[in-house]
């Protein structure tokens, strides 16, 4: 498949797992954080791990959106999603992770008017051809999803489609990565940065990572010679004692991303004071609520929504595992209680999560390969 | 159900699908096929020109990037210079 083919070349990563192993200090342990879910999600499909020295280890951000929101949030869903008249629309994934009560699709067993979407412009369509229904989105994800909501509102606005909100949960991705490399329990040597975020707001913002935390970071796309390239990328500005924004993704990600797309965000977002993430806790500055000029599309302003709290199942780590602290086969409940058929914690419910991702690829039984 | 499969979760902010413009349905609305041949509205309103035959990165329903246009030198091969 064109655009793809080129970066699964098996003599390929072979040669770069080869310069890997000649670029690597043997007497030293490296740990690197890939940020995005995809990322995960490549690396334990082809086993890119595999190619890599011992001492070269990788752990899992925080990057699956999916993954962070907190029950809470999805209880506030679940009861919007129940009020009279209401057809409430989310991603697929959205609809397995569980709250406090259940899922999104025991609430659609239950009676409620839940439906799978692609994209916020179906949901969209769908407003619009049940104007006597009131549409809601649930919209989650980084900067890189956040258009896509921005345009529709854009649309929805401009169409006067009144029938149409939004229950907003877009995250941004700089501020869970500074409490990261805040936290004092986390030892990272650097940073496979997440690619197709980045071809939204570009390399720019992840500058303070060399600039504060004197840690090197590579924009990856994500084919496995991406992520291998990547990995190469960071362990050479290891051994040669830099560190910088290096964008491996050069054929998706321009440096200063797209400013059409940050121009839509600013003018349908503004960003909350505060957004809980699971197993992160509050981060100020970390989510996006809809401005002033689009406050009538705002499911929280239309719609009773509880806004409790709601603490994680005591026998979950998805916290821990989403700071990298532990491997997702350490969690007390991993393959046993919690399993994608009954995911407990959202690192299961996702395919990107990586929980999932090992327990899909079945990693946390399989050896290392000898390279 | 799951977005799970050889596509991404769309949600995680990291699926990017190429998909090729079959026509222009509005001005910034236009049809799109995978590879696969699978169609679907793509809103194009955060690039520039884009006509048919284009190859768009797309991430839910939005094209983020134009990886190739029927006029010039794709970005693979911008990337390989």
């Amino acid at each position: 498949m064109r655009f793809v083919d080129e970066y699964r070349d098996a003599e390929l990563g072979r040669a770069l797992a080869a310069e890997i192993v000649a670029t690597v200090d043997p007497g030293r342990h490296y740990k690197l954080m890939e940020v995005c879910g995809g990322h995960t999600h490549t690396i334990y499909k082809y086993g890119v791990d595999d190619l890599l020295p011992d001492n070269v280890e990788l752990v899992h951000g925080p990057g699956c959106p999916v993954c962070v929101i907190p029950m809470g949030r999805v209880d506030d869903g679940i009861a919007v999603a129940h009020e009279e008249g209401v057809i409430f629309s989310c991603f697929g994934d959205m609809m397995r992770v569980p709250g406090s009560r259940g899922t999104l699709l025991e609430a659609k067993a239950a009676g409620a008017d839940v439906r799978m979407v692609y994209s916020p412009l179906d949901a969209l369509r769908i407003a619009r051809e049940n104007p006597a229904s009131q549409v809601v989105f649930f919209a989650v994800g980084f900067e890189t999803t956040a258009p896509s909501t921005a345009l529709t509102l854009m649309r929805a606005k401009a169409e006067g489609v009144a029938n149409f909100s939004c229950f907003c949960n877009h995250v941004t991705i700089v501020p869970p990565l500074r409490a990261l490399l805040e936290s004092p329990d986390l030892r990272l040597d650097g940073f496979i940065g997440p690619g197709h975020v980045s071809t939204v707001v570009g390399a720019r913002p992840f500058e303070f990572i060399p600039g504060d935390y004197r840690k090197p970071i590579v924009i990856s796309g994500f084919e496995p010679l991406d992520v291998l390239q990547s990995v190469h990328m960071i362990l050479r500005q290891l051994a040669e004692a830099r560190c910088e924004v290096e964008n491996q993704y050069k054929r998706v990600v321009p440096y200063e991303g797209n400013p059409h797309a940050l121009q839509v965000l600013e003018e349908v977002f503004e960003l909350r004071p505060h957004f809980e993430w699971r197993g992160l806790g509050f981060i100020s500055h970390s989510g996006l609520k809809l401005s002033g000029a689009y406050a009538d599309f705002d499911a929280e302003l239309r719609f009773p929504v509880p806004g409790i709290r709601v603490a994680d199942p005591k026998a979950c780590q998805c916290g821990e595992v989403l700071k990298g602290v532990i491997r997702p086969w350490e969690c007390k409940v991993f393959g046993t209680a919690c399993t994608p058929e009954r995911p407990i914690g959202t690192c299961m419910v996702s395919s990107e999560g990586a929980c999932a991702a090992y327990y899909n690829f079945g990693r946390f039984t399989r050896e290392k390969a000898v390279v | 159900m799951s977005c799970s499969g050889e596509r991404h979760c769309i949600t995680c902010s990291d699926e990017g699908v190429p998909m090729r413009v079959v026509d222009i349905h509005a001005p910034g609305l236009a049809l799109c096929a995978t590879e696969e041949g699978v169609k679907s509205e793509v809103m194009t309103d955060l690039l520039g020109l884009v006509e048919p035959g284009s190859m768009l990165l797309v991430h839910a329903g939005t094209a983020l990037q134009l990886i190739e246009s029927p006029r010039g030198r794709s970005a693979l091969d911008r990337a390989a210079r």
